[in-house]
Parts: C-alpha cells; structure tokens; sequence
C-alpha cells in the first residue's frame, strides 16, 4: 500500500491560500510569469462548471430569502457567515448564530463565500476607484489611520484592474463629478453602463440641487453620476490606445454573457455572468502552472524560527455535508494569505504569526449601510437592470469629514427590495399576512384589487443606500478561541463590532440627507427605524433610532502601515514579522474611503504579485518554459497539470 | 382508518376558477404559467382536500367574490393560495387554522418549485420580470416604464454611443 499522493509533491514557488479575487489575480500574475502556484481553496469548486452555474441558480429560485449567499449551499467544513445569522430582538440588541461568535455591541452582519469564486460570485460588480483623500485622512482631517501609499502609486495598478475585471464607465464623469486623477486620455474598456430611469428621474429633480445636512451646515450641490461597473456593456475602441477590448463571457459556455442583458439579479448571482467573477480570471490561468486544489482548508501557516514562512498544513476533505478530513501540508517560497479579511486573521492568530504590533485581526471595518426608503409619484420601473447604476458622490470628501464620516449615496434600482424585502413582503401585507403565524391577519385585499394595489405601489419605489466610511478602529476586532470550534475543529472568527460616534454622526447627516432626497423627489418618504427581527443593527444615537446593514465589505484586518510597530503589513501586502508571507485583499486597507473596495482590493493584488515575482526571481530563475511533468492527482477534484 | 371526509378532489377546473378570483388573472394566463397543476398538488397536500373544498365552496357562496368569504379558515388558505401564484411561496398559515386543520406537516413555508419563483405574478403587476430570469435586454431600464412620464435622459447626445438606448453598438 502506497501512502496518499502528496499534493504538494517537489516545492511550488508560491501557495494561495483562497481561490477569490485576490487569490485568482496573483495566481494569474505569477502562472504567466513562469511561477508554480499552488491555490488550495476550503470550498468546493461545483461553481465552476456551466451546471454547476445553473445548480447555483436554481438554488437562488428556490430560496426564501435572496440573500447574498443564497445560491450557493453551506458547507460544515468551510462555513461561511450569512445575513440571516443575526436577528434583532424586539427592544433593540441582536441575537447571532452561525459561523460567527458575535460579543460586541452592535452585530457584524456582513457575510462572506468560502468556495471556488470567493465573495465576488455575489458582489453587486460596482467598481468606484477611492479618493486621493481617503489615504490620508489622518494627515488631512485627524483622524483614521493613513496608507504608506498614495493614490499615485496605486494608480497604474488601477488601471491594470480596470482591464482585468473589465470595467464599463466614462471617466471623463468620474474626473468631474469626484475628482479623481486619469491619465490623460484614459478610458474605460467598456461605454459606461447606461443609467435607469430611477436615476434620470433623481437627475431631474436633484441636478443641481443644494441640500444642508443639518441647519446652518453649508450647502452641498447634488450630481446623479454614473457608477463604473465590472458589468460587460459595449467595448470602447479608443481604449488601450485604440486597440479595443474584448468583453469576457461566461466561464464555462462559449459565447454567452458578453453583455449585461439586465436580470436584476447581480447579487447574488448574475444568471448570464455579463458581471465579472474570478472564475473568469481562473479560465485564462496557464494551467501548467497554477494548479487548483478545492476541498482544502488551511489550518494554519508553517513557519521556521526565523519567521520565514515554510507552507501551510490543511485539512482535505470530502463530503461538504459531513466532512471527515485528511491533515496534509504543501511547501512553497511564498505564502499568500487571500482567504478574506476575517479567514486570513483567523490563520494569522491560529498561526501565531506577524503578531509584533498586536494588530492582527484588530481594526476590523466595513461599510455600515443606512437605508432610506420611499414612493415617488408616478411609476419608475424598479426591479429593472443592475441594482444601481447610479450614486450620489458629494459626501465622500472634504472637510466635513473632520466632524463625521463620509459617504457615499448609491440609488437603488430595487424598489424597496433590501429595505422591506419587496415584493414579497408587499405581498403578504396586502393579503393580511403579518411577520409570523402568531400574529392576528387582517382581512386582506384580494382579485383585481390585489394585482392593481400591488402594481401602483411596488411600482413606485424608490430607495437610496448611505455606504458610511468606518475608519480603523483597535477595538473592533477579531479574535479565536478553540472553545468554539467548526466541524473540522477550526476555530471560529469572535466578533467585536461597534459604531464608533463619527460614523454614528455620518449616520444622522444621513439621515437629512436622505430627507431631503425625498422632499426634492416629491417623493413619500416611508423611511422608518424600528427594533425588531429585521434590524439587528437598531440603535439610537442622539434621541433618534436608526437601524444599519452590513455591505458585506469586511475589511482591516491585518491592515499595512509604515512601521513594523503599528501595522501588520507593508505597502506591498507582506507581513513585516515574515518577509515571505503575504497577506492580501481589503484586511490590508488602513481605510476604506467610501468606495466598494473590490476595485482597490484587485489593485492592490495586482500590485503584490509583482512584488512577489521580484522576490521569487531574486531568489532563483522562473522555471523553464514548456509544460510541466504530471503530477499524480488522488481524485477528480484535483486541477492542474493533465 | 377512516378519512377524515369523503370529499371528493376539487378539480383543476374549479381550482383554477377559484385562484382566478383570488388573483386577479384571469385562468388562461394562470394556465399560461405552466405552474398550475403544480400549484393543485400542493394545495390538496397542504390542507386536504376537504379544506380545499370549504374554500371553494366559500368562494362559490359569495358569487366568486373573495370579500365575502367570511369562514377564517378559507379566507387563510385563499391568503396561501394567492400568495403562491403570486410569489412561487407556499407561506406558513395562521397558527390558528394550522392547529384547526390538523395539519400533520409543519407549518412552514416553502418555495413551490425553482420555476414556480420565476412564474411568479407580482413581478407582471407592474410591467417588471422576475429579478435573476426573463431578462429584457441591455440597457431596458433606462426605458420610462408604462404610465411614467419622459424625464431628460442623462448625457443626451454624449459621443460615441451609437445603437440604441446611447449605449448599443
């Protein structure tokens, strides 16, 4: 009898821990350079396959609730956190259960995906870069922490992002509306997707419009402005000096899904894959290099007495549903962390490593969402195109950030979908259906005058989302503790989350903010905050009640900095205790601006590798060109060399 | 064992008269969706078809008209029956006719089928499509929906949008 085939048979240049966006961009970058990498992936990869698309998507039919993680099936031996774990609780508090140990004042209810993809399977696909501002917001307005790195630097990265998700915007508008730098000349790969009818009913009554967050406060002028997506539309020719750009379709079926064909679905899935995934960037990986290896939990990282990193010990497994697992261990000169901002602390601190600066796993952040909700006047079409096509961008800057946080204003296409939980919850309202059985029905509205309520109101909707900045925070943190262990005897994240008072004084400029919306709309605002199931992120802050959602943009975790004392990583994403372990993806972020952070996040990945191809060739040549010898694969699971 | 009644099976026919009334759509765009004899099915396993019966019957004593179903029990599985052709959800039943029915599954709601979300009526009350299916096409949303008025379409005549909607090649 042989013993088991070692995965990790002869030494990889390089392991990636995570098979997510981050992940897959390294993978690509250092593949095509001439790199070994080995990607180990605690999921499964059954997302991969076109059936296994259309699995995912019959698993989101069915489900009750369409939340974020709702195609795509749990698994004991890589949990992963989902909205629904936290409830609220009739007087205010939450109640959480699920992957994560929850003990601070306010819930964490932003989830993440563990399986081949990552979070970016589910992601709404808008690709705002950040504001120069928001890398120093401690050396311009006092407060947060700064980035060792300024938006220059980060700039060409962004571009080689933009080409790598394929990105639809004008940036000629995101120049004027948000002042952000472009080279001169640039474009998007794609013409920006065009804006909903939602958004040119905001313009006409918005544009140019001034509205002050609290009395006496300065006025601030409104601007509808386009959002670039990662969403196939219409390639420009002048991009990349006229040579075009060929949208990506779907992985896994030829020819299908070069353009957005508006489902309205893009979280949690996008049935057409016209929005980018990293199964994309996974189709184009030069598989004599990279080789995928799903079903792998890394457990922890192996290091020497020098804090070099050796590989990382995972546990194999079969079965999702009962998972027995095989422990194995996989050696490379570089490790990557890419595993999510929460996955990569919690294999730091089980690990014990980069721990100098007791950072890891502190500052934990994400983008608290106030809602507003209302009914315009006449119908608008909600529940069409891509959840939003349009925001809102003069709060993301300037000095009022001294006082509270900034934000950034998202129109939704949506109706009152994330608000009420539209249109089924209008359904059941007018039927005389309450919250439980328990409760007294009303006598309910029923035949024609159903169909007609229903269609008057849902067909009015509107809403908007506050994305608030969270600016570093020690006492946010994640922590382990082997008393609360999953299946495979991992242990679970513990949260501690709060609101600090800025973000809590964002919140309430919000809030006026997002009266005024609806009193230029002529719109009904129907906004209202209340304890109970549906808001475990009630609370009240200066007299008033105010309820906040996850955006499912976890970050700060292991986040970089200038000095080994105070960080965890440096500019390049590499831990300062280890100089070949790597920790990338938003935990890196010392601020996450007002700006959904997968663009930077690919940015910055994109960024790392070449920073790991310059580490890998100092210490020896790439590996010749040619295929690679086979490697003995134990099961069907195994990709890679054939 | 003896059942509980010896009511005989409401018809697909009756059934479907009945869920007319109850939704607003007419039987053939009920037929239409492909969802009715699933919807049958469920019904009958979900409350009997004694219990079924009573609401047809209801439904038949009040001339078809809903208002006047005046037994709770009815008007809660007409509640159930609208909410499924309108959302593809079997919903949970007051606790009250739960316990009254003697159901012996339990009182959850569930999602009839994968299609049966899709074929779900509310999406058609207000000219929209069921959000992850029955995609209209690039740059649809940008259209003023039935019965809104025209606004001023952004970047009108920005350069280099051909096709139609300024985004179409």
């Amino acid at each position: 009898m042989s013993p088991a085939p070692r995965h990790g048979r002869g030494r990889y240049d390089v392991i990636v821990v995570g098979a997510g966006l981050s992940g897959s961009l390294i993978a690509k970058e250092l593949g095509d350079k001439g790199w070994r990498v080995l990607v180990l992936e605690a999921g499964t990869g059954t997302l991969d396959g076109w059936p296994g698309h259309l699995d995912a998507l019959d698993t989101f039919y069915g489900a009750l609730a369409k939340v974020p993680n709702s195609p795509y099936r749990p698994n004991a031996a890589a949990p992963s956190p989902d909205v629904l774990d936290v409830t609220g609780l009739p007087a205010g508090g939450y109640r959480a259960r699920g992957y994560f140990v929850q003990n601070g004042p306010l819930p964490y209810s932003t989830d993440y995906l563990r399986a081949r993809g990552g979070t970016v399977l589910h992601w709404l696909g808008l690709t705002p870069r950040m504001h120069p501002e928001d890398f120093r917001t401690r050396r311009t307005y006092g407060y947060g922490r700064d980035w060792p790195l300024g938006y220059d630097d980060l700039e060409p990265h962004y571009r080689a992002a933009e080409r790598a998700l394929g990105v639809a915007g004008d940036a000629a508008e995101q120049a004027a509306a948000v002042g952000l730098p472009f080279p001169d000349g640039y474009v998007y790969p794609m013409h920006a997707i065009p804006r909903s009818y939602v958004d040119d009913v905001f313009a006409a009554r918005l544009d140019g419009a001034t509205v002050r967050e609290a009395p006496g406060a300065p006025g601030t002028t409104l601007r509808v402005t386009g959002t670039p997506h990662a969403r196939n539309s219409t390639p420009d020719r002048r991009y990349d000096g006229g040579r075009g750009y060929r949208p990506a379709g779907a992985a896994g079926l030829p020819n299908y899904g070069e353009r957005c064909v508006g489902n309205a679905s893009c979280v949690p899935i996008c049935p057409v894959q016209a929005k980018y995934t990293p199964l994309k960037t996974q189709a184009t990986w030069d598989r004599r290099r990279v080789r995928l290896l799903t079903h792998a939990v890394v457990g922890r990282v192996l290091a020497d007495g020098n804090g070099r990193a050796l590989g990382v010990e995972y546990q194999e497994y079969e079965d999702p549903a009962a998972p027995v697992a095989t422990t194995r261990t996989a050696e490379a000169d570089v490790v990557v962390l890419a595993a999510h901002a929460i996955e990569n602390a919690r294999l730091l601190l089980v690990s014990r490593l980069a721990g100098h600066s007791d950072q890891v796993g502190r500052n934990l952040m994400d983008h608290p969402v106030l809602l507003g909700w209302g009914l315009a006047r006449h119908p608008v079409g909600p529940f069409r195109g891509p959840a939003s096509t349009s925001g809102l961008e003069s709060f993301r800057t300037g000095p009022a950030r001294r006082e509270r946080a900034p934000f950034r204003i998202e129109i939704s296409n949506w109706g009152w979908g994330w608000p009420a939980g539209s249109p089924g919850s209008d359904v059941a309202r007018l039927l005389g259906i309450g919250a439980g059985p328990a409760q007294p029905r009303a006598k309910g509205v029923f035949g024609a005058r159903l169909r007609t309520a229903l269609g008057e109101e849902i067909g009015r909707q509107v809403s908007v989302q506050f994305l608030m900045e969270q600016e570093a925070e020690e006492r946010n943190r994640v922590t382990v503790d082997r008393r609360h262990p999953d299946r495979l005897g991992n242990p679970r994240p513990v949260i501690t989350y709060d609101l600090s008072e800025r973000v809590k004084r964002g919140m309430a400029a919000a809030r006026s903010v997002s009266e005024e919306i609806f009193r230029l709309l002529g719109a009904e605002d129907r906004t209202a905050y209340e304890p109970g199931p549906l808001s475990p992120g009630y609370f009240r802050f200066e007299g008033r009640g105010f309820a906040f959602n996850g955006a499912g943009h976890g970050g700060g975790t292991h986040i970089m900095g200038a000095s080994r004392g105070t960080s965890v990583v440096d500019a390049w994403q590499r831990c300062w205790d280890h100089p070949n372990l790597y920790a990338v993806g938003c935990g890196s972020m010392p601020s996450m601006g007002t700006s959904n952070p997968s663009l930077t996040m690919a940015a910055l990945a994109l960024r790392s590798s070449e920073r790991i191809h310059r580490d890998l060739t100092e210490a020896h040549r790439p590996a010749a060109v040619g295929p690679l010898s086979p490697e003995p694969v134990g099961d069907g699971r195994t990709e890679g060399p054939a | 064992m003896t059942p509980k009644t010896s009511t005989p099976a409401p018809s697909l026919d009756d059934f479907l008269t009945a869920s007319a009334a109850l939704t607003g759509f007419d039987a053939f765009e009920l037929h239409a969706t492909g969802m009715a004899e699933l919807y049958h099915d469920t019904a009958r396993e979900q409350v009997g078809d004694a219990a079924l019966g009573r609401l047809l019957d209801a439904l038949a004593a009040a001339g078809g008209d809903p208002d006047g179903i005046a037994d709770e029990i009815a008007r809660d599985i007409a509640r159930a029956l609208a909410h499924t052709w309108y959302l593809g959800v079997w919903p949970q039943l007051a606790a009250s006719v739960h316990t009254a029915l003697g159901r012996q599954q339990a009182n959850a709601a569930f999602t009839v089928s994968p299609e049966a979300y899709t074929e779900g009526l509310v999406w058609r009350t207000f000219h929209g499509h069921p959000a992850g299916a029955k995609p209209p096409g690039f740059g649809t949303w940008a259209d003023p929906p039935p019965g809104a008025p025209a606004v001023a379409r952004a970047g009108a005549g920005a350069p280099g949008l051909p096709g139609p909607r300024g985004g179409g090649a």
